[in-house]
């Protein structure tokens, strides 16, 4: 679209005036670390403990508040997943499902109070690759653990070794199998990252719409803001759906794992 | 591109481990303090809506039962009542047989007194009236047979007519006592 009207611009816009990922950052213990980044989700840490709080101060076994009802119902989903995937022995992911849900959807929605600059003043936590990374890696240890503690050290070994093909076959397995758990933290991080980053540089590129005239008349300037308004709704719903696929692969991972090794 | 090749947005640095303990913590909170405690309020509350339905469901028997003692003693009530009252009639009934027994009784008596008193008012009367007959007869026949007249010379006629008068006072007193009767 730029591309296309560039003759048509008072001032060419170039793709390398957009920032992408570009951080404020600082030096601690010799550790590059992007200061917004940290910021953010110390916020949206202490926003979910508020709403935890707040929780515990309000509730009741009797007669739940609409804030009550919501956790419960999201509780309540996650339980049932868990469930159904995994059965009772999955009760101990529901933490970390629900909070993995909980904490990305809210990271998720400071996309809405982005302006598209250079530097966000609370820019989605997720949108950076830092904090998918963490979560994925964590998953994937705590995963890889709940596999050697449900088939042994031997047994986890020749999960990898003796399956998809015949044993005699191994270092395909190996290779397959390797791959197949390697992906899992890799596309569970670069979807999440990936999503919450295109949905900033969105927000970027519609600001940069502004510089768009026709003549005298603002072109840009007069589209922005309905596309912004309506491109953050949309991120909103991406915000969620993302949240709900990490969670949800988080529980399916464990189920993988946790599963007797007859049923693979 | 004003990203340098060392600050490329896919590569993680210290971030990562700030990020990571920041995530860890908040799991931390929820894993200790607010999943176990949504899990026990919702255990509480179905514990509460159990005893709740628990105690409805004893609540509906005993008034269950409350209603069929309740009908019992209504039934028991109605029976006792239906008995009462087939005594009661049965003992007005009784009443009224012997009250009427005893009223016959007595109009019998009293009936039988007044017939006797009767026959003898009229005894006397007759005796009474055949007592003067005779007189009133001679005393009637002197005038009009301008003399003296012995009782003894028509002592036959005297007795014809005062047998007259008792057969005609008879006859009366039999048919009125008939007729008193009815």
């Amino acid at each position: 679209m730029i591309g296309l009207g560039s003759h048509l611009l008072s001032a060419p816009l170039l793709a390398s005036d957009i920032s992408v990922g570009e951080h404020p950052q600082a030096k601690v213990l010799g550790l590059t670390v992007n200061v917004d980044i940290v910021w953010a989700t110390i916020i949206a840490g202490l926003v979910v403990v508020a709403l935890g709080m707040l929780l515990r101060s309000r509730a009741t076994s009797g007669v739940p508040s609409k804030f009550q009802l919501l956790w419960e119902l999201v509780v309540g989903a996650v339980q049932k997943q868990v469930d159904e995937s995994i059965g009772p022995r999955g009760a101990k992911v529901v933490p970390l499902a629900l909070t993995l849900f909980v904490f990305i959807f809210t990271c998720n929605l400071f996309v809405v109070l982005g302006i598209g600059s250079r530097f966000e003043f609370l820019p989605a936590p997720t949108s950076d690759i830092n904090l998918p990374l963490a979560m994925a890696l964590y998953v994937f240890v705590l995963t890889n653990a709940a596999a050697i503690r449900n088939r042994g050290v031997g047994g986890y070994v020749a999960h990898y070794l003796k399956q998809p093909f015949s044993p005699k076959l191994f270092p395909i397995n190996l290779f397959m199998n390797g791959i197949e758990e390697i992906i899992k933290p890799l596309t569970l991080t670069l979807r999440l990252f990936g999503n919450l980053f295109a949905g900033g540089l969105m927000l970027s590129l519609l600001a940069a719409l502004v510089i768009w005239r026709l003549g005298p008349v603002p072109v840009g300037g007069v589209l922005a803001i309905p596309l912004t308004i309506v491109w953050k709704l949309f991120d909103m719903a991406i915000g969620a759906i993302q949240a709900f696929i990490f969670a949800l692969l988080t529980i399916l991972y464990f189920d993988t794992a946790m599963a007797p090794e007859e049923a693979h | 591109m004003l990203i340098a090749a060392n600050n490329n947005f896919l590569i993680p640095n210290g971030t990562f481990i700030v990020v990571l303990i920041a995530f860890i913590l908040v799991l931390g909170f929820i894993g200790r303090s607010v999943v176990p405690y949504l899990n026990n309020l919702l255990t509480e509350r179905q514990e509460q809506i159990r005893g709740e339905l628990e105690a409805a469901d004893r609540a509906k028997a005993d008034a269950e039962e409350a209603d069929a003692q309740r009908r019992a003693a209504l039934e028991e009530a109605r029976a006792h009542a239906r008995e009462i009252v087939a005594q009661a009639t049965l003992t007005a009934e009784r009443t009224v047989t012997q009250a009427e027994g005893r009223a016959q009784e007595a109009a019998d008596r009293i009936m039988q007194a007044a017939d006797a008193e009767v026959a003898i008012a009229r005894q006397a009367a007759v005796e009474e009236v055949t007592a003067r007959v005779g007189e009133i007869v001679l005393a009637a026949a002197e005038r009009v047979v301008g003399r003296e007249i012995r009782a003894a010379d028509h002592q036959d006629l005297i007795d014809e007519a005062i047998a007259a008068v008792r057969a005609e006072t008879t006859s009366g007193a039999a048919a009125g006592a008939a007729g008193g009767r009815r």
